[in-house]
């Protein structure tokens, strides 16, 4: 498609005349001249679209070209259709660690969302002291890199030495130990908090912001009690905002790999099929599956496309997106 | 050092400004009719979460200020002797046991960061302002594939890459990370939306009746006003690069081109493998304490652009 579009716009020179694109376009508004000089608009977004043909759309088809043959130490490789994607479709493994991004993404983001609306709430209203101080702490985990959080939270919660191991012991918990397998999912739903509701807080402050001061003022005439204006006028205003970052959050939820990752190496006791991510890594890259690997990669990207879609669908179906 | 003393009290006076604008935008507090000890308890929730995400931050500048021994034997939030903390800053220059340097891998991630994340932004801004401002055939198109790109999870193009890569000797490349951080769809949208908002088409038809070229228009007339949703994405390119562990992790099997992640990864697996006989973990801890520090650093000077940047907020509604 770019070619086609790269070589339109060469031709375009002044000489080529009107006759341009076989649809009607309103008149008045799209002067041939006006259409000559919006076709130059295409090499604005030339290069990115160079970039990202390169190292997105090219890769992408590439997996699934690789998903579709299987290498065999005697035979070499060879063209096996959908024999990885069955082999994919019916793994107890990857469907067991999808099972768990979903649960972890079905506990974090409702919490982290609440704590985050209420922080922004707090925010926005000025009911707290020291309201910009907290505001710039809360920040400050974004700035932290995952896999810096998910190391100083394995050294926190270190099984043997990690102060809050030690805190639970205190309370009488003993022999607690959050690394484990039972642990390890409330450990790192804990970290994903740590790392994401001041970010999350801080977006839905904005949005907050952006609700007209005359409706809260005039629900404050009406005598109606704070609970009241924040739950009736501004949380139904920020609704918007609160179902893309639900979407955003699940996305990211669904392709949960560096705390896992990390937390391994200090003692976590992970398998190799913990999430879908994990999976697809030590397939393809610890036991050199490359196919089997691209399979499931595709496998979780068509997931992520049809949940997000569907949802997208339903929500227009009922009249929330125009 | 006149100019100097200007300029502070200009910062001074804007942010008293800020605060002021801030204020007059606030609805004053006690119309909402609040119990008294509404506003304690509140501000008490809030210094919870403080302390809950300040333990942490805490944690690691406490402990690199101690030896091996130091970290796993004494109590985990107050100092201890031997006072350590130059002699693990200093291992930062060394390479520790042949398992790389950090200073390179600082290096490293500020290059990538830098060059990846800095590309990122101009080509998103480009793109942003050719989605905005004119009308092409397949604009669309283009606009909705690349959004679509967004829902593609990163394994899914991190893995062919790594094998295309083997194919064509980007392996161990600086290229191989750079070259994939300069697509940001994410700063594409943000940047579309942010022009449609404040480039105002008029101003842009002025120029083109006073004769000015397209390109011209572009630097003279639209970038100026581009410049805080630059800032931005620039913000967001760079901490997307900063943070990348599974690209690298692929890409990279030589130690010297490792970034933070990966390097600091690698440490924390050979000292947990030694079973603490490798004396690494103070090196883990000092290694991530001054990874953050720049970037938090970096965070409070562009503070004010956050407001640009939540930017992403006033987009969601």
């Amino acid at each position: 498609m770019g070619v086609t579009h790269v070589s339109d716009t060469a031709l375009s020179t002044p000489r080529e005349a009107p006759p341009g694109p076989a649809r009607p376009r309103p008149p008045g508004r799209h002067s041939a001249w006006t259409r000559r000089r919006d076709r130059r608009g295409f090499w604005f977004i030339a290069p990115f679209l160079l970039a990202f043909t390169l190292f997105t759309i090219v890769p992408l088809l590439y997996a699934v070209y690789e998903s579709l043959f299987t290498t065999r130490i005697i035979g070499g490789t060879v063209f096996s259709g959908f024999g990885n994607y069955s082999t994919v479709l019916t793994s107890g493994p990857f469907w067991g660690g999808f099972g768990r991004v979903v649960v972890f993404g079905a506990i974090q983001i409702p919490v982290m969302l609440i704590i985050a609306f209420f922080f922004a709430t707090v925010f926005d209203l000025g009911v707290a002291r020291f309201g910009r101080v907290f505001r710039t702490i809360f920040f400050i985990p974004f700035a932290v890199p995952v896999v810096v959080a998910a190391l100083m939270w394995g050294f926190l919660l270190e099984p043997t030495y990690g102060p809050i191991t030690h805190l639970a012991n205190a309370f009488g918990f003993t022999g607690t130990n959050f690394l484990s397998s039972g642990l390890l999912l409330p450990a790192i739903i804990l970290i994903a908090i740590w790392e994401w509701t001041g970010y999350n807080s801080i977006i839905l402050y904005t949005a907050l912001k952006s609700v007209p001061r005359t409706m809260v003022e005039a629900a404050i005439l009406d005598g109606a009690p704070l609970r009241k204006i924040v739950l009736r006028i501004k949380l139904p205003m920020v609704r918007p905002a609160i179902v893309m970052l639900i979407f955003l959050n699940s996305i990211g939820a669904l392709q949960l790999f560096v705390e896992p990752e990390i937390l391994s190496y200090q003692g976590g006791s992970i398998t190799n099929t913990w999430t879908p991510v994990v999976d697809v890594y030590n397939t393809s890259i610890a036991n050199a599956q490359y196919n089997l690997g691209a399979a499931m990669a595709v496998v979780l990207a068509l997931v992520i496309i049809v949940i997000s879609v569907g949802s997208m669908v339903f929500r227009r179906r009922r009249g929330e997106l125009s | 050092m006149t100019a100097g003393v200007a300029a502070v009290e200009t910062r001074r006076e804007r942010r008293r400004r800020e605060r002021q604008a801030e204020q007059d935008a606030t609805i004053p507090v006690h119309l909402y009719g609040l119990r008294r000890g509404t506003i304690t308890l509140i501000t008490a929730a809030c210094v919870l979460f403080a302390i809950f995400t300040l333990v942490p931050v805490a944690w690691i500048v406490i402990n690199s200020t101690k030896s091996q021994t130091g970290i796993f034997t004494s109590f985990s939030f107050w100092f201890a002797r031997p006072f350590e903390f130059f002699h693990n800053f200093s291992l930062l220059f060394q390479n520790v046991d042949g398992n790389g340097t950090y200073l390179q891998w600082f290096g490293n991630t500020v290059l990538y960061a830098a060059v990846g994340g800095g590309g990122a932004t101009v080509l998103a801004g480009l793109a942003g302002y050719g989605f905005a401002r004119y009308r092409f055939r397949g604009s669309r198109v283009y606009f909705y594939i690349i959004v679509g790109a967004l829902l593609v999870p990163v394994a899914a193009i991190t893995l062919p890459l790594y094998l295309v890569y083997a194919k064509a000797h980007l392996i161990n490349s600086p290229w191989g990370m750079i070259l994939p951080s300069l697509v940001s769809p994410v700063g594409v949208y943000l940047m579309r939306t942010y022009i449609d908002l404040s480039v105002p088409r008029e101003l842009i038809d002025a120029a083109r009746i006073d004769g000015a070229g397209e390109v011209r228009i572009f630097f003279k007339v639209a970038l100026p006003l581009m410049v805080p949703g630059l800032m931005t994405v620039l913000l967001i390119s760079v901490v997307a690069v900063w943070n990348n562990y599974f690209l690298p992790l692929i890409i990279f099997s030589k130690n010297t081109l490792y970034p933070l992640t990966v390097g600091i990864g690698v440490w924390s697996q050979v000292a947990e493998r030694s079973g603490g006989n490798s004396d690494l973990y103070p090196l883990v801890v000092m290694g991530g304490l001054v990874t953050i520090v720049p970037m938090i650093a970096l965070f409070l000077i562009l503070q004010r652009y956050w407001r640009g940047g939540m930017l992403l907020g006033s987009i969601a509604n």
